[in-house]
């Protein structure tokens, strides 16, 4: 069977863009919570005292979880925009423009917010500058 | 210029295929006029419902290159596209190729309270909309659903739940809720604030009024009721 | 009030409330102190701060109002797809408190030491 799905893949982006919002705030959603998971997991090492606690931060000095960061980042700042997003339109702020909300506010502030953080945190933490 | 059609067929007895054609596509050419150009001339089996061609009616709606649009309301070249898919409405039962069961949507629409129940039975005065109501401004905008099922069969959420309203039976209790002269406004409230049936399974993805033929802003509907809700009492202000 | 429509509230107030919180601890360790600046966050660096019971309780005010948000969202994505009955809804909701409380008391007791 078809779906709107397919629809959208093809050159419908723009008409179903509040469709992928609702993707993009699913999976990040999911995401940030399997990471509040492992984020808690580690916190939870400060009660087996500091060499414990330190081996395990010593994990994530590494160039490669530096960039996981970075797109733990990215998560964080598309899953909060796009909720600002979604609060407004329930307001009834932008129901006739939300297209227009979603790519200008969602993705373009949200990609400044992200640029604004992951850059300094390549340059310093991956490329060690 | 030649296009290919490809349609979705669900022979009587089962199973699915695609059936494909080549017509040379003219200039005002609607994707129903195709379809009918396929079942006259080229494979008389193929199956597909239409009645007043000009969508007014809905009963063409089909899934046009993934999305549900009318088919006699859509024109070919405005696809952009050498390949056209047509495929029956999703989220409902297939009867046959194109053809499907538009029970489950009546059968949301019928929760909806859709018929008008008036406040006083015996009056006979003229029952006046006044002009400066809300339901004045907001009902040309909101009382044109023509049942397509386009906006249900778009809908991700009614794709995974067999229990959602859906847009248009929402839409259609908001224009009961928002009418002055309607008397079931706490019935019609306490169904759509039902956790799995009602508004509050809808995440304003606007599938729905990107769809609607009629141009309906089924989203806003839906929120309209969600705010009601959100204040205090039963009493219905969008 | 309808209880979907509270829900509905807090969803989003909790939501607002993360940005901020958010917003605060991405400052707090990365920016706040020296260490953090420098990326260094070892045990002494981080239990000199969660030390203060302010802190711990903001800490903990922190990961509660994340966990509803992120419990009750992920409840949203369940009823979606409806293939629960209703008695199904409710034992799914009493195993998300569940589920909620107990990772909870996994980030608290992690300053039981302190």
């Amino acid at each position: 069977m078809t779906s709107p799905a397919r629809g959208f893949l093809r050159k419908y982006r723009w008409r179903f863009s509040g469709m992928v919002a609702w993707v993009i705030q699913r999976v990040t959603g999911l995401l940030l919570l399997f990471y509040l998971f492992l984020h808690i997991h580690t916190v939870s090492k400060l009660a087996e005292g500091p060499e414990a606690f330190n081996q395990a931060m010593a994990t994530f000095h590494s160039p490669f979880f530096k960039l996981l960061e970075i797109g733990l980042l990215g998560t964080v700042v598309l899953h909060a925009v796009n909720g600002i997003r979604i609060t407004l339109i329930d307001l009834g702020i932008g129901v006739e423009r939300q297209r227009y909300l979603f790519w200008f506010l969602t993705v373009g502030i949200g990609i400044l917010i992200f640029l604004a953080g992951a850059i300094p945190m390549f340059l310093f933490a991956v490329l060690k500058v | 210029m030649n296009i290919r059609i490809r349609i979705a067929r669900f022979p009587v007895q089962g199973g699915e295929t695609f059936s494909e054609f080549q017509l040379v596509l003219e200039e005002r050419m609607t994707v129903l006029d195709a379809l009918f150009r396929v079942q006259r001339e080229m494979d008389s089996s193929l199956g597909f419902r239409c009645a007043c061609r000009v969508g007014m009616c809905g009963t063409c709606a089909v899934s046009i290159n993934g999305i549900p649009r009318l088919a006699c309301s859509t024109l070919v070249k405005s696809l952009d596209s050498e390949t056209v898919t047509v495929e029956p409405l999703p989220n409902l039962p297939v009867i046959k190729d194109l053809a499907v069961s538009l029970a489950p949507f009546f059968e949301q629409w019928k929760r909806a309270l859709p018929a008008f129940r008036p406040r006083d039975k015996e009056s006979l005065e003229l029952a006046r909309i006044p002009a400066d109501t809300l339901f004045a401004q907001l009902s040309p905008g909101k009382r044109d659903c023509i049942t397509c099922g386009a906006c249900y069969s778009a809908c991700t959420i009614t794709r995974t739940s067999g229990s959602y309203m859906g847009p248009a039976a929402i839409n259609r209790a908001l224009l009961r809720l928002l009418d002055p002269r309607d008397a079931a406004d706490s019935e019609r409230l306490a169904i759509l604030d039902k956790e799995i049936e009602g508004v509050w399974r809808c995440h304003t993805q606007f599938n729905c009024t990107a769809t609607c033929p009629r141009g309906i802003n089924l989203t806003d509907s839906i929120l309209r009721i969600k705010r009601a809700l959100l204040r205090r009492g039963r009493s219905f202000q969008a | 009030m309808s209880r979907n429509a509270i829900k509905w509230y807090v969803q989003r107030i909790t939501g607002g409330l993360l940005l901020f919180l958010l917003a605060a601890h991405f400052w707090v360790e990365h920016f706040m102190t020296a260490p953090a600046r420098r990326g260094d966050l070892t045990y002494q660096v981080i239990v000199a701060r969660v030390s203060n019971p302010l802190w711990q309780a903001i800490d903990i005010s922190f990961l509660v109002i994340a966990l509803y948000h992120g419990l009750n969202g992920l409840r949203d994505i369940i009823l979606d797809y409806d293939f629960l009955g209703r008695r199904a809804v409710k034992v799914l909701t009493v195993a998300l408190v569940f589920v909620g409380l107990l990772w909870a008391w996994w980030g608290i007791t992690a300053f039981r030491h302190l």
